[in-house]
C-alpha cells in the first residue's frame, strides 16, 4: 500500500459517537430545542435528525439498554428486568452482564479488529473485557469490576469519576440530591471528553444517567413552571447541551453522531400495584401480612407480578408451589387480562395494554419471559412491590418511564440532515451502528439499520 | 457454539426423571444452550405411536428415541431423554451410537416409587392390571456405570438437580454457572439502590 493510500484509507475511516441520555424523552429535548435551552442540540439537529423513538417493553433501563447493545428481544438477550427469579424458585436474582445471552454491540465492533469506547451504559456490569475500554453502568457497585482494562483505574480516580449520585439523598433534600447528581455529571463529562481524546476508538459511546434519576424525583418541576426547583431542572439540561457541544465540535464528516434515551418520562398521577390487584382479586397469596419479597409467596397463589410490569402463571412444574396446569393456563392469561384492563381510576383507564408474552418476545428463552406484561397509560407508574396494603398511592416519585418517547437523533456533522421514514425502535440502534462501521450485521439481530 | 450432547435419564416410572428432566432443560436454556426434552410418555403418542411393551418394541421405542438424540446433539443441541429404558445393552448401543453421552440414573427403591404412583400405574400393575410393568412383573437392568447417579428417595429433586447439574460442568459439557457476581454486601448495596429508585 502506498503513502497516499494509506492517507487516503486514514482518512475516510468510519466512526460513531453515540451519546446517551437515560430517560429523556423527544418531546422534552424538542421544548428544550425551541425555548433555548438547549442551543448546541438545535445546532446539531441543522445536520441531524430527531425522531421519537419506542422502546422496549417491559421499558425499564436493564432491558431497554440491553435491547441498545445487542439489538436483540428481550428472549434472545436474557434481560426482562432489573430482577428475575431464580430457576425453579422464588428466589429473587439481580442478573448482570454475564446473563446476556447474545453479543454486546462492542464486541461485535471488536471481532472486527476495531476499538471501542463505552462509558456508563446500564447492564453491562461488571465490565467484562473487550476490544477497547468500557466502564460499567447501573448497577455498579465496586468501581474495580466495572473498569475493564484495570490500568484505567488511575485515570479514573484523577478524573474523580462517580459510577452513579445517590438517590437517598432525594430523600434527605432536593437541593443535596441536585448537588450531587450536578457533580457526578460534572465527572461523567470530564470522562467522556477525556477518553474521547486520549483513546483511540471506532465506536464511542458516553451514556449520562443523571438524567434518569433527576426525572424520577423531580419530574414535577420540569412540568410545572413555577416549581421551585424548575430552574434547577432547567440548568442541568443547560449542562447537558454544553456537552453536546464540546462532543459536536470534535466531529468531522466521515463521525456519525448519535444521541438515544432508553425510554421516556411523564408525570405520575399514582403508582399501581400489581401485585396488591392479584392478592385482592383471589390470584395470589403471601404467608405473611408485609411480605419482602414474592418468595413468601402463599401455597394456592395462581400469579404472581415482578416490577415493573411483568405478571407470571404459577406453573406447576415450572415454580416450587406451581398450582395451574397447562390446560387452565390460557384461560387464567385472558381472565387476569381482561381484569386488568377494565381497572379505572378517575373514570380513566388505568392500562393501555396487556400483552401476551408471545406477542411481544420472540427468541429461545421464551419460556422464561413474564407470561403477561402491561403497559399502562401515561400517569399511572405499575410496580411490583409485594408490600402493599392498597392498590395506588403516590411516594416520593414525581417521574415515571414511557414507552414511546424515547428519542433518537443520527447524522453527520456538516452533511444533510438524514431521513427516515418509521418510527425507530431501540433494537435498530446496534444495527445502524455496525452498517455506518461497514460491520456485517449478525442476522440474530431483530433490529433494521434505519440510514 | 455449543456442544451438542445427550443427556439420558433412565430409572423406573415415577422415580423423578421428566421433573429432572425439565429443571435441567430450564437452567441449560437460561446459560444459552439449545436444548429439546424427548420425554419417553410423549414419544410413545407420536414417534413410537402404536409400540407395545415387550421386550422387542420397548428396545425399538429407545432406538428411535436414541436416533432423534443423536440427530440433535451432532447439532449443537442438548438432547434430553427421559425414558424408563430398562435394557442395558439397548441403552449401551445408543450411547455407542450418539458419542457424547451422559447416562443419568434416576434411582429410586420400587416401594417408594410404587408408593409414590404419581400417575396410578403400579396400583393397576401390582393387580395384575398391566402386563410386563417395570419393577413390577418385567425388569429393570440398572446402569452399571452411569456418568451421573442421582437418589429421589434420599434426595429432595432440588438436591438431585444440583448434582446433575454440577457434574455436567465438571464434564465440560454445559459452561459453568457464573461465579457470584455480587458480594454478599454489594447484594445489599444493589437492592437498597434499586429500591431508592423504586424498583423493588
Amino acid at each position: 500500500m502506498g503513502l497516499l493510500d494509506f492517507f487516503k484509507k486514514a482518512k475516510t475511516e468510519r466512526k460513531v459517537v453515540l451519546i446517551g441520555l437515560d430517560g429523556t424523552p423527544y418531546t422534552l429535548l424538542k421544548q428544550y430545542i425551541e425555548d433555548g435551552t438547549m442551543p448546541n442540540l438545535a445546532r446539531i439537529t441543522n445536520d441531524c435528525l430527531l425522531k421519537q423513538m419506542d422502546v422496549s417493553i417491559p421499558e425499564v433501563s436493564s432491558t431497554s439498554w440491553t435491547c441498545f447493545y445487542t439489538g436483540c428481544n428481550p428472549a434472545q438477550h436474557g434481560i426482562f428486568g432489573f430482577l428475575d427469579l431464580q430457576p425453579n424458585s422464588y428466589k429473587i436474582y439481580f442478573p448482570n452482564s454475564r446473563n446476556v445471552k447474545m453479543p454486546a454491540l462492542w464486541d461485535i465492533v471488536g471481532n472486527s479488529g476495531k476499538r471501542s469506547v463505552v462509558i456508563n451504559v446500564p447492564q453491562t456490569y461488571p465490565a467484562k473485557q473487550t476490544n477497547g475500554v468500557l466502564i460499567s453502568g447501573f448497577v455498579a457497585t465496586d468501581i474495580k469490576k466495572a473498569t475493564y482494562p484495570a490500568e484505567l483505574l488511575p485515570t479514573l480516580s484523577e478524573l474523580g469519576y462517580r459510577l452513579d449520585p445517590d438517590a437517598a439523598r432525594a430523600r434527605e433534600s432536593k437541593e443535596a440530591f441536585i448537588e450531587d447528581i450536578l457533580d457526578v455529571f460534572e465527572k461523567r463529562r470530564r470522562t467522556i471528553l477525556h477518553l474521547f481524546e486520549h483513546e483511540k476508538w471506532s465506536l464511542f459511546i458516553g451514556t449520562v444517567t443523571e438524567t434518569d434519576r433527576l426525572h424520577h424525583f423531580m419530574w414535577d418541576a420540569a412540568v410545572d413552571p413555577n416549581h421551585k426547583y424548575h430552574d434547577a431542572f432547567k440548568e442541568f439540561y443547560r449542562r447537558v447541551d454544553k456537552l453536546l457541544g464540546e462532543v459536536y465540535e470534535r466531529l468531522d464528516t466521515s463521525t456519525t453522531f448519535m444521541m438515544c434515551s432508553d425510554h421516556g418520562f411523564t408525570k405520575i398521577e399514582q403508582q399501581v400495584y400489581l401485585n396488591y390487584w392479584l392478592k385482592s382479586n383471589g390470584y395470589l397469596s403471601f404467608t405473611s401480612d408485609t411480605p419482602k419479597s414474592i418468595e413468601e409467596i402463599g401455597s394456592n397463589s395462581r400469579a404472581f407480578a415482578l416490577d415493573p410490569t411483568r405478571i407470571y402463571i404459577n406453573l406447576k412444574g415450572k415454580y416450587p408451589q406451581g398450582t395451574v396446569s397447562t390446560g387452565e393456563y390460557e384461560r387464567l392469561r385472558s381472565e387476569i387480562a381482561d381484569g386488568l384492563l377494565s381497572l379505572e381510576h378517575n373514570g380513566q383507564r388505568i392500562l393501555q395494554r396487556v400483552f401476551m408474552k408471545e406477542e411481544i418476545f420472540r427468541g429461545p428463552l421464551l419460556e422464561q419471559a413474564p407470561d403477561l406484561v402491561v403497559l399502562s397509560n401515561y400517569g399511572y407508574d405499575m410496580k411490583g412491590a409485594t408490600n402493599k396494603q392498597v392498590l395506588m398511592d403516590t411516594e416520593l416519585f414525581t417521574g415515571m418511564h414511557t414507552q414511546d418517547d424515547a428519542h433518537l437523533l443520527i447524522g453527520r456533522r456538516g452533511t444533510a440532515r438524514p431521513s427516515i421514514e418509521r418510527k425507530p425502535h431501540i433494537c435498530d440502534i446496534a444495527p445502524t451502528i455496525l452498517k455506518e462501521l461497514d460491520i456485517a450485521v449478525p442476522p440474530d439481530m431483530v433490529g433494521r439499520a434505519l440510514v | 457454539m455449543q456442544k451438542g450432547f445427550t443427556l439420558w435419564f433412565t430409572g423406573l416410572s415415577g422415580a423423578g426423571k421428566t421433573t429432572l428432566a425439565h429443571m435441567v432443560e430450564a437452567e441449560l436454556r437460561r446459560r444459552g444452550c439449545k436444548v429439546e426434552v424427548l420425554d419417553g410418555d410423549v414419544i410413545r403418542t407420536n414417534l413410537s405411536k402404536g409400540l407395545g411393551f415387550s421386550k422387542e418394541d420397548r428396545d425399538t421405542n429407545i432406538r428411535r428415541i436414541g436416533f432423534v438424540c443423536h440427530l440433535l446433539s451432532r447439532n449443537g443441541v442438548v438432547a434430553i431423554a427421559a425414558a424408563i429404558s430398562p435394557y442395558r445393552a439397548v441403552r449401551d448401543e445408543v450411547r455407542a451410537q450418539i458419542g457424547d453421552f451422559v447416562e443419568v440414573y434416576v434411582r429410586c427403591p420400587l416401594e417408594v416409587a410404587a408408593a409414590r404412583d404419581v400417575k396410578g400405574l403400579y396400583a393397576k400393575a401390582m393387580a395384575g392390571e398391566i402386563p410386563a410393568f417395570t419393577g413390577v412383573s418385567d425388569p429393570y437392568e440398572e446402569p452399571l456405570n452411569p456418568e451421573i447417579l442421582v437418589d429421589t428417595s434420599v434426595q429432595t429433586k432440588e438436591e438431585s438437580f444440583k448434582v446433575i447439574m454440577l457434574r455436567l460442568e465438571e464434564l465440560g459439557y454445559v459452561p459453568k454457572a457464573e461465579a457470584e457476581v455480587y458480594s454478599e454486601d454489594e447484594e445489599e448495596e444493589v437492592k437498597r439502590r434499586l429500591e431508592e429508585l423504586g424498583y423493588l
